[in-house]
């Protein structure tokens, strides 16, 4: 076996709790946070930890965990790029400041706190099949988050984010049981799609 | 050379679709090319004899050849001929209405590669790459969906993203439940006696297609794509993609046939069903909004045909699939109507700024009625006979089911009327005098409104030829006869 794959199997064993919270985290701050530079630094983050997710999956293969989390960039980069031309295109009504909160802040700390707590408590519940349980914690929380996005947000870039986590959260699931490069390539040209669709979305608002 | 059915049948739809892209200048070369291929591969399956290959020089294509991709098999079966046909005929009628609609659109490189997608997922013989066709066909739908229509320089009306978002959103959600239904499905293959794998993947595939179909409580992206869509646009996804998912969903049913064989499935579609019809109905008869009111009608519809499909006879199947193929013309010339009325509505289509519309754009709002009754199930139209057949049914089992699912039409009909006494109300001089070139009617439109209307009727009151097909297709499909 190449050493670097032993290695990154080692890590990856090391670090998927710490990453499936990392995720968590992440997903947070794209929550509360509507500074468009914030979220999408977060998301390219949340994609490091979920790359490390994969190179559990694809332990013989880490190309392919490689590759899943550079099509997660290039769909931040995408999204980044529309939420940049939107914002400069609404720029009178954008506030200066970097840090910028949601308005609903409690709203959306109580509701964030509250499916944390139904993801940990139903990944203990039902454990899924075919993933061991740090896999399923982030299956969960990815699920979650994404629900929470498309069910409160209705700024095109997050809601692509949520679509993007419900895809990541099938994505470790299904090749966890059937690594094949068929399902894999298709759910990367799903990603892709959706990173183009939604940075579409983002900008179709904004007058020519 | 020698290709095989699938390679000649997406390899033609992708390549036009990226020649379609380079025309983008030219909408007529754009809208007849579509529409010539389409129409041209539609044909092929329709009337091609597939045991006979078709000679193109030195190339040979076999139809019923399958096409093997790393492992994975796709072929044209028998029984998907003629939901293929039907795809590629609605698409082709559907490039044709947006000739004169949409200038310059991406419609139609999108809609073709759409349609080869969406081929592939009726074609692929494992169903989890069917429904990541889909969702990728549906993602392609959100180009055109938002595109500014324009006419004389000025963007005419571009809607919201909310629809599109939503309409991803449900599709994304339907993903996950059809994708692990498979894996769970082979396990329960492996352990027969395991009821809990059974029972997981009926409730996930259930959950699924109720988000793809929009049944209720997941019907609000049929009326927010509808009411934020460009018309022709929404048209497609009602009648191709919804089409493909109603295949998609008879292709579950016919690869795991202990789902047919379920008695619970029946109350199942049969309750949802009824649902659907009500709660479509009585939207419709509260709309304010034209739009809205094109996807309730597709709600009442999509209702219907589960509650045909809940009858577990092949004649309900058949029934399904003729609602079906009588959709694309009834939600065609709602569309060439809404169109117009958004233009008199200067971008709106709330009742309120359409008052007098029925004397200013007159074909625009005959088309819309006709449409409207049509999809309703009221004569004289192809809805009416297809209805009729429905009713029947239905009474040989449920009288009182019938009476709800008359209810559910009686509320689009509602919704009609209502919406024709504003159209016939005397029009503000404001509106009249403000009379611009949008509301001036294209001679092109108005044949197409005549065809329309026409085909509706004319079907309506010689249904045979469109019924016997759709037996065929229904015959096809073995679960309800196994």
């Amino acid at each position: 076996m190449n050493p670097f794959s032993v290695w990154l199997e080692r890590f990856a064993n090391l670090v998927s709790v710490p990453a499936a919270w990392g995720i968590f985290v992440t997903g947070a701050v794209i929550y509360l946070i509507t500074a468009w530079r914030i979220r999408f630094l977060a998301l390219i983050v949340q994609y490091i930890f979920i790359g490390v997710l994969f190179a559990r999956i694809f332990d013989q293969r880490p190309e392919m965990a490689m590759m899943k989390t550079l099509v997660g960039w290039l769909v931040s980069g995408a999204l980044l790029l529309s939420a940049q031309i939107r914002a400069r295109a609404l720029k009178s009504q954008q506030s200066k400041h970097m840090m910028q909160w949601a308005v609903n802040l409690p709203f959306r700390i109580i509701s964030l706190l509250t499916v944390t707590v139904i993801a940990r408590l139903a990944s203990q519940k039902y454990t899924l099949p075919y993933v061991s349980a740090d896999l399923g914690l982030s299956c969960f929380l990815l699920t979650v988050l994404a629900i929470l996005y498309m069910g409160t947000e209705e700024d095109p870039g997050v809601v692509g984010v949520g679509v993007l986590n419900i895809l990541a959260a099938l994505d470790i699931f299904y090749l966890a049981q059937d690594p094949g490069l068929m399902v894999s390539g298709l759910l990367v040209g799903v990603s892709l799609l959706v990173g183009l669709a939604f940075s579409y979305l983002t900008v179709t608002e904004v007058p020519a | 050379m020698s290709l095989s059915g699938p390679v000649f049948f997406l390899g033609l739809l992708l390549a036009t679709s990226v020649l379609l892209q380079i025309f983008r200048r030219w909408t007529w070369l754009m809208a007849w090319l579509a529409t010539a291929v389409t129409s041209a591969l539609g044909g092929l399956m329709a009337f091609a004899n597939f045991e006979i290959p078709i000679s193109f020089q030195l190339n040979t294509v076999n139809l019923g050849e399958p096409l093997n991709v790393l492992g994975r098999t796709l072929v044209i079966e028998p029984v998907d001929r003629l939901p293929l046909a039907f795809m590629c005929f609605t698409a082709a009628g559907l490039f044709v209405l947006a000739w004169r609609l949409l200038p310059h659109s991406n419609f139609y490189p999108a809609g073709v590669a759409m349609v080869a997608l969406l081929a592939g997922a009726l074609m692929v013989e494992q169903v989890v790459y069917a429904a990541l066709l889909v969702v990728m066909a549906a993602l392609l739908g959100i180009f055109p969906l938002y595109e500014p229509v324009r006419g004389t320089g000025r963007a005419r009306y571009g809607g919201k993203p909310k629809g599109g978002l939503q309409y991803i959103a449900y599709i994304s959600l339907a993903l996950p439940g059809l994708m692990i239904t498979h894996l769970l499905l082979e396990q329960a293959s492996l352990f027969p006696s395991d009821a809990g794998l059974l029972r997981t993947s009926t409730v996930l595939l259930g959950l699924s297609f109720a988000l793809l179909l929009g049944a209720v409580p997941f019907q609000s992206w049929l009326s927010t794509v509808a009411m934020d869509g460009s018309p022709p646009v929404v048209t497609f996804l009602f009648t191709v993609n919804l089409g493909t998912v109603w295949f998609l969903l008879l292709a579950y049913l016919d690869t795991y046939q202990w789902l047919g064989e379920q008695a619970a499935l029946a109350s199942l579609f049969n309750s949802v069903g009824l649902t659907m019809m009500v709660v479509g109905g009585v939207l419709a008869a509260a709309h304010h909004r034209l739009g809205r009111m094109v996807g309730y009608v597709t709600l009442v519809d999509n209702g219907a045909m589960l509650v045909a499909l809940g009858t577990q006879q092949v004649s309900g199947l058949a029934l399904t699939v003729l609602m079906l193929m009588a959709r694309p013309i009834a939600l065609g010339l709602m569309t060439l109507g809404l169109d117009g009325l958004r233009r008199f509505g200067e971008s709106s289509d709330r009742l309120e700024a359409l008052q007098g519309a029925a004397w200013i754009t007159p074909w625009r709002t005959l088309a819309f009625v006709v449409g409207g009754i049509a999809m309703a199930g009221f004569p004289l139209t192809l809805g009416f006979s297809v209805r009729w057949g429905f009713y029947r049914l239905l009474t040989e089992s449920s009288l009182f089911f019938a009476i709800i699912a008359l209810s559910g039409s009686a509320g689009v009909m509602m919704g009609m009327i209502t919406a024709l006494r504003v159209f016939l109300a005397p029009s503000p001089e404001t509106v009249a005098d403000d009379e611009g070139d949008g509301v001036r009617d294209d001679p092109v439109v108005l044949i197409l409104i005549l065809a329309l209307v026409i085909a509706a009727i004319g079907l309506g009151l010689f249904p045979q030829a469109l019924a016997e097909m759709a037996m065929q297709v229904a015959e096809g499909f073995t679960f309800f006869t196994a």
